[in-house]
């Protein structure tokens, strides 16, 4: 299985880049910072991630619990597939938010995915993406640079999405003629727009689209001045209700393909990896007690990754409730003590320059949610 | 006459097919029964196609990381010969092909689209390379030949299929109170169901969460479903047909919805049909499948009304899916020309080979294989396609399939690749062939006369006139795009 789920996980890459300053008033008067938010799919398991220090541990995951983690400190250790992130960390480059979910504890794949990127809180009620509407209020609109545009990142008209092919577009003249079919102001209308003022440079294809393959092209982008500002990758895989394993199993490869993005992009940012801040994002986290089949099934309570020169101080964030059952949300589940809409409304208020409360109220409607600006991003 | 309503409803018409003179007769006549399959080349067995995943796991799993584990290169070499022997590479191609031959070709094109729409509805999404041998036996085998019948025994077939057991984890389930559960627990080991199969079996397949199930429905509904496997064996692993192991099952009395399920009789199996028939039977199950059946086929926003047949046709039938989709038809026909649904590729694509007459899919022979070598280019090229659509057929992200509205299919990136489609379709030697573009115009389009014009206009776009570019500006249009 080990295998087959490891092919899984490569294909899923995505990458979606935006924000470019260049016709931009307001981004051009402000020093350029990078977000990048990584979508782990699947439902990462915090407590495979980064690791309490609880004997419960040991009891209630005796054949799936990872052995050679490295501390972080005297409460939490960390999984040795996070190498990058290791070192991030030892640098003073890495935090973590534990104990930590979107308010979804319904436990599907579905609502739970569609919930992480609208933000909201009834699955498909919302058209949009929180990151759509941060960069909206952000009036950092422009260029984007993935196959699917995810609900994430709608919100924003002036979107783009890249994710090159090896078949070749019609010249210019051809697709004049045929815009010339799509209805006035119609969205089909408007993607036209966008794919017509497309540079050449953007119809190339190198390499097989892979998550840290495309971090390559992100690098190099978000790193110039007037390049874009954001980036999405998607990954995928990380549903492992069976073999879900210790250091080598499928939740630990997961965990090391989004570490090769990570390395990718610290590697390739140089720099610019100061101005940066990365951040995960899952649909929820995993039951406590493994399953009959080595794996775990879907939870409540998760972590939240962080990486990037913006990051104040190497932490683990929580208000840490604890393992014993009582504790656990319906007795089985990590329970979730910030709302880790919070993480990211602070995280866009930090690297947009909007005061958090404009943010909350135009990206998350006005939640009540919990301002860590200070707590966690130099500002 | 509303042209429209063929693509709308199907593929569009053919250049050799005639205009019928009674289109929801037509359309009706094709829902009645299964349609045959047309492709004239080779088409494998779901057991056979089994039998070559079994051999590839097995060896993979088994044998040769053990015989080369000192001997990476080897290893990997044995794995490259290992994939050609089994078709690993070359089956999900020739599902493509023979999906899209039906499609192009055949004379129930109306039944081609329920059989897509319901492919995805029941999706298999990309796990543990099932798309490499079973998907599309699975497609082909258990919802295909029961998807003119009742909507329960359709929904029975697909729950206790090898594919769904598989992609859904249901013989990881054990009952904590089953025998297998006590022995576990004596142990130390912990024994608990998997809830995966349960919940999309409500979420997806039946009630949805309109219903307002409960997270205890859902974990009732697996001590229900506990049970049910792909037998294990040591030579072919997971690859044994399916079965009811009442070792595993969780004794008992469970409640869904409000309704608890007992044993009759001497096997505990049946338990999980009664549940079954009580979902299928949901008002939500009916509300749900004529939704999703409307905004695949009207608009992107169904209203109450235009759901309003197909549940009462289920209503007056008991689920009775002809009567269903002859709903639909009416509903279809009425809102032609006034509700537009932006395609997905894949029916896109075929609507563009359809009424042009394209050569598509690649022929018995270009798709011949050795199983000795890697296949040529030009039969992996159906598969290529797709993915390069962003609609790598068989393998969709998630258990609910592909997305069905044009928020989810319109962007830059996707929009490029039907250009790009657009333009190699019509201008590739191997694909292209001589096509009067007024006639096509006239057979399938209501503004038949705003798209002469504008063929005209994309064949003399520059001092050279060419009439292929009438193909690809067609393709490319909004009246192809959306219908």
């Amino acid at each position: 299985m080990t295998i087959s789920r490891r092919h899984f996980i490569s294909g899923m890459g995505s990458l979606t880049l935006l924000g470019s300053p260049l016709f931009n008033a307001r981004a051009a008067s402000m020093k350029k910072k990078n977000f990048v938010v990584v979508m782990l799919r699947g439902g990462m398991d915090g407590l495979t991630a980064i690791q309490p220090n609880d004997s419960k541990m040991q009891k209630v995951r005796p054949d799936i619990l990872v052995k050679g983690v490295k501390k972080l400190n005297s409460d939490f250790n960390i999984h040795p597939r996070l190498k990058s992130f290791y070192e991030c960390w030892q640098d003073g480059k890495a935090s973590v938010v534990h104990a930590t979910s979107i308010p979804y504890t319904l436990r599907s794949h579905f609502d739970g995915q569609n919930l992480m990127e609208s933000g909201g809180h009834t699955p498909y009620t919302e058209k949009t993406g929180w990151l759509g509407r941060g960069i909206e209020v952000s009036a950092l609109g422009g260029l984007a640079i993935s196959l699917p545009m995810p609900l994430l990142l709608r919100g924003n008209n002036t979107l783009d999405n890249f994710f090159p092919t090896w078949m070749s577009l019609p010249n210019d003249g051809d697709l004049s003629v045929i815009q010339s079919s799509y209805s006035e102001g119609s969205a089909l209308a408007e993607v036209m727009n966008r794919v017509r003022s497309r540079p050449v440079s953007m119809m190339q294809r190198n390499g097989d689209n892979k998550a840290h393959e495309l971090a390559v092209v992100a690098a190099q982008e978000l790193r110039r001045e007037d390049g874009p500002r954001v980036a999405v990758f998607d990954i995928g895989g990380f549903d492992t209700h069976a073999a879900q394993g210790g250091e080598d199993g499928a939740h630990g490869e997961c965990l090391a393909d989004f570490d090769k993005v990570l390395s990718t992009l610290r590697h390739g940012l140089g720099d610019q990896f100061d101005q940066t801040l990365i951040v995960t994002l899952t649909e929820f986290g995993r039951k406590v007690e493994q399953n009959g089949g080595y794996g775990t099934e879907h939870g409540y309570g998760t972590a939240v990754l962080m990486a990037g020169g913006l990051l104040k101080s190497p932490q683990v964030y929580a208000d840490w409730p604890g393992l014993a059952t009582k504790n656990l949300f319906e007795r089985q589940d990590l329970n979730a003590t910030t709302d880790a809409r919070s993480v990211y409304c602070s995280a866009m208020s930090a690297c947009f320059d909007i005061d958090f409360k404009t943010m909350q109220d135009k990206a998350f409607f006005g939640d009540p949610l919990k301002d860590l600006t200070d707590q966690l991003f130099k500002v | 006459m509303k042209l429209d309503f063929f693509r709308k409803i199907g593929f569009g018409l053919a250049p050799d097919e005639e205009i019928p003179s009674d289109p929801i007769a037509w359309a009706e006549r094709q829902v009645e029964k299964p349609a045959k399959l047309t492709w004239p080349g080779q088409i494998p067995s779901e057991q056979e196609l089994l039998d070559h995943r079994a051999e590839f796991v097995y060896q993979d799993r088994k044998v040769i990381r053990e015989k080369f584990k000192n001997d990476r290169k080897a290893y990997e070499e044995a794995k490259t010969q290992l994939r050609y022997k089994t078709g690993e590479r070359y089956f999900p191609s020739l599902e493509t092909v023979i999906r899209h031959h039906a499609a192009v070709k055949g004379e129930a094109p109306v039944f081609e689209r329920l059989w897509h729409f319901w492919c995805n509805h029941f999706a298999i999404s990309e796990k543990d390379m099932l798309d490499r041998w079973n998907t599309g036996g699975y497609q082909r085998e258990i919802i295909r030949p029961n998807m003119c019948g009742n909507f329960t025994d359709l929904v029975k077939k697909v729950t206790v299929s090898w594919t769904m057991i598989h992609h859904l984890d249901n013989t990881q389930s054990v009952g904590p109170n089953s025998k297998w559960g006590q022995n576990r627990r004596k142990r130390g080991e912990p024994a608990t169901v998997n809830e995966n199969h349960a919940r999309e079996l409500l979420e997806l397949h039946t009630v949805s969460p309109a219903a307002g199930y409960t997270q205890q429905d859902v974990i009732n509904l697996a001590y229900i479903m506990a049970g049910w496997e792909n037998k294990w064996s040591k030579k072919r692993e997971e690859c044994n047909p399916v079965d009811f192991n009442a070792k595993k099952h969780e004794p008992g009395t469970h409640e869904v919805l409000g309704k608890g399920y007992k044993q009759r009789g001497i096997s505990s199996k049946t338990k999980l049909f009664d549940a079954i028939e009580d979902l299928c039977a949901h008002p939500s199950t009916r509300r749900f499948i004529g939704w999703k059946l409307v905004r695949h086929f009207v608009t992107d926003d169904p209203t109450d009304e235009m759901i309003a047949p197909l549940i009462k046709a289920w209503d007056e039938t008991d689920g009775d899916l002809p009567s269903v989709y002859k709903a639909l038809i009416k509903v279809v026909y009425d809102h032609t020309g006034s509700h537009k649904k932006f395609l997905n590729p894949e029916v896109w694509l075929l609507q563009c080979v359809r009424i042009s007459g394209t050569n598509w899919p690649p022929s018995p022979e270009v798709m011949a294989y050795d199983f000795k070598s890697k296949p040529r280019q030009e039969a992996r090229q159906p598969s290529i396609i797709m993915r390069e659509l962003g609609h790598n057929l068989l393998a969709p992200a998630q258990p609910n399939g592909w997305p069905d509205t044009e928020a989810e299919w319109l962007s830059p990136e996707l929009l490029i690749r039907r250009l790009a489609a657009s333009s190699k379709f019509t201008n590739d030697r191997k694909y292209s062939v001589f096509v009067d573009y007024h006639k096509v115009a006239e057979k399938n389009f209501d503004a038949m006369d705003d798209i002469k014009y504008f063929l005209h206009k994309a064949k003399n776009v520059d001092f050279y006139s060419n009439p292929k570019r009438m193909g690809q500006a067609l393709f490319s249009s909004e009246w192809m795009l959306k219908v």
